[in-house]
């Protein structure tokens, strides 16, 4: 049985040792490091991790909170150059243990897609992990396109993961409910916008994956489909619902029974393994857990576990 | 075979009136607010319309845009016992076909439990309906909890229902409809979270909150609130079960606009606890809604029968 994590996150070293050495880090001034032990992790102190849960490849991504899209572009294409750098190396010096996922500079389009073309095409990594929206504006805003054009010549993945700062602050702080509703609610969102922008349409052979099981997508298109139904989405030629498998999700669902309804309205096989190691809010046993789940099959637990990745990255017969 | 339906909504008469007339109307100016064709039908037109649709009951409530909680409160108070005096004609003139759901002026809490008080022990009222804010305070402010007593105390129900057009959503994405497909059903479930996270539903046991909308995402998201309250102390502050265990405390109606959605839904939190709801007269309700709950073959012949009459016959004691 092989399992292959999409939802892996790498604290870049670079970022760790300059702060330590009180330097400025791409405009990140040095302060005190407040950091999670393992998220200081070097990559043989996480591969050991890694044999201990079962894992036997990440997809790795540069952390959520070096997006920094509200930053300079140049500087902080800079900074993405040497993130992608660092994982690039994981994946140079543990090639059977490490897939790479770049982080690219959404706020200047263009160096966006030089980026993930440089990520994708010189360095082999899977594709790039992005926000749910870049300074306030939706994945449906045209000047996104030529992104989605680009990333679908080069088969590249966008793996879809809030930055912070989702939906629900503005309303209450409390609780962890920012993370626990916001998350789900901003993948609802941005599945929304792809589909009812006509990204989908636009882009047919574009490789999304939204993190958190999607969020709230599946389950809340039945609402949706009704806006259409009622003559209020008449740019899509389908109702919402039949995009649901034009996505991937990862089975970060903390639910058994709603990661049934996932696979059951989005299909098997656009169903994969994310853990979002190594935060608190990740699974604890992820391969135990997945295969622990009674409501699935053993051919299920497969693809979930390793088969629709390997499709998905193109590495079938490895 | 009866129907009951918790949802259904009401402009009143005497605010159509009063624009018609070009009169101000409590502050509200002719031409401020749209009226509908089907929103100003009269109580006789509506039964028409329930008896094609097979609708025995409406519970009655004034449309959310009559909330007005950012207004003087003193102004206020009379329109809500204008619209309440209105549904309270319809329940008498109409006994055996209208309940009654109060409006109530949310921004001052003593003066909502008056009305409240009103609308319940002297007209016979249901509850009341009430927004999921108000003016960006949740339901865990301390404040509003002498409000939660007295509806326990009273055995009234707070049916929760958004404002329209005014959710999380709008500041992300105004487009396609997403503010009220997607805003809505979030909305509910930081509600949800509201209550429970903030201790409400273990400092009143007995209260009878009513999510419209099945609830919104609640039932699904549960999961990742679990997670939270697991890893998170902030989480916990108030609480010593986890949010799933509070999920069969509340009601929801049936407004799911998905069959698997409202069996995840039967499913998790118990069919004792859904209830018929259609949203009529909106464009968003349901459009045949008893022939929608008959024809859901996932459903059983007792499980419609609590939907659709049963379990609001024993909530309201009829």
């Amino acid at each position: 049985m092989r399992s292959i994590d999409i939802h892996a996150h790498v604290t870049p070293q670079s970022y760790i040792k300059a702060m330590k050495e009180g330097q400025v880090w791409h405009g990140v001034s040095p302060g005190p490091l407040d950091i999670e032990p393992q998220l200081e992790w070097t990559p043989e102190q996480r591969i050991k991790d890694m044999d201990s849960l079962g894992v036997d490849v990440q997809v790795a991504s540069t952390g959520a909170q070096f997006y920094y899209y509200g930053g300079d572009a140049q500087v902080i294409a800079a900074m993405h150059r040497e993130c992608n750098d660092e994982v690039h190396q994981m994946t140079i010096d543990h090639p059977d243990r490490f897939k790479g996922l770049a982080q690219i500079p959404m706020q200047n389009v263009d160096l966006a897609i030089a980026e993930l073309d440089r990520c994708v095409n010189q360095l082999g990594m899977a594709g790039a992990m992005i926000d749910d929206k870049v300074n306030g504006k939706t994945f449906d805003e045209p000047e996104f396109l030529p992104l989605w054009k680009a990333a679908e010549q080069m088969g590249a993945v966008f793996l879809i993961h809030q930055g912070g700062g989702t939906l629900v602050a503005p309303r209450t702080r409390s609780y962890h409910l920012p993370n626990t509703i916001g998350n789900l609610v901003d993948r609802a969102v941005t599945f929304a916008s792809f589909v009812m922008g006509g990204v989908m349409d636009a882009c047919p052979d574009l490789k999304i994956c939204l993190a958190h099981g999607g969020g709230y997508a599946c389950y809340g298109v039945g609402r949706m489909d009704r806006s259409w139904d009622v003559g209020r989405l008449p740019q899509i030629p389908q109702p919402p619902s039949a995009y649901l498998s034009r996505f991937y999700y990862d089975c970060l669902t903390h639910s058994e029974s709603a990661l049934r309804m996932l696979i059951d309205m989005a299909g098997i096989d656009k169903v994969v393994f994310g853990t979002d190691w190594p935060f608190d809010m990740q699974i604890d046993w992820p391969v135990a857990w997945v295969l622990s789940l009674e409501s699935l099959t053993q051919d299920e637990k497969e693809a979930i576990l390793w088969k629709n990745m390997e499709k998905l990255l193109g590495m079938s017969g490895e | 075979m009866r129907s009951i339906d918790l949802h259904a909504h009401l402009t009143p008469q005497c605010f159509i009136r009063a624009m018609r007339e070009g009169r101000e109307w409590h502050g509200v100016k002719p031409g401020e607010m749209g009226i509908g064709p089907r929103n100003s039908w009269t109580p006789e037109q509506r039964i028409d319309d329930m008896n094609s649709l097979g609708v025995d009951v409406h519970v009655v409530s004034t449309f959310s845009f009559y909330y007005y909680y950012e207004r003087d409160p003193q102004v206020i108070l009379p329109m809500h016992r204008e619209c309440n005096d209105e549904v309270y004609q319809m329940t008498v003139d109409y006994p055996d076909r209208f309940k009654g759901m109060a409006i109530i002026p949310m921004q001052d809490v003593n003066l909502a439990i008056q009305e409240l008080d009103r609308c319940v022990n002297t007209m016979g009222f249901v509850g009341a309906m009430i927004d999921d804010h108000v003016n960006g305070k949740t339901y865990d402010d301390p404040e509003f909890l002498p409000l939660w007593q007295a509806a326990e105390e009273m055995g009234a129900v707070m049916l929760v229902h958004q404002q329209g057009g005014q959710t999380l959503v709008r500041d992300r994405n105004p487009n396609y409809h997403l503010h009220n497909t997607i805003g809505n059903l979030v909305d509910r479930a930081v509600t949800f979270a509201s209550f429970v996270f903030g201790g409400v539903m273990d400092a009143c046991p007995d209260l009878r909150v009513c999510l419209c909308h099945g609830g919104g995402y609640t039932c699904f998201g549960a999961g990742r609130m679990d997670r939270g309250w697991q890893v998170r102390p902030e989480a916990r502050v108030n609480i010593s079960s986890p949010p799933s265990s509070y999920l069969n405390k509340f009601y929801y109606d049936c407004l799911t606009h998905s069959e698997p959605a409202l069996r995840m839904l039967i499913d998790t939190v118990g069919i004792d606890k859904v209830i018929f709801g259609t949203d009529w007269p909106a464009d968003m309700a349901i459009d045949w809604p008893v022939s929608w709950i008959l024809g859901l073959e996932s459903l059983t012949q007792e499980e419609k029968e609590a939907i659709l009459y049963k379990n609001l016959e024993n909530l309201l004691g009829i």
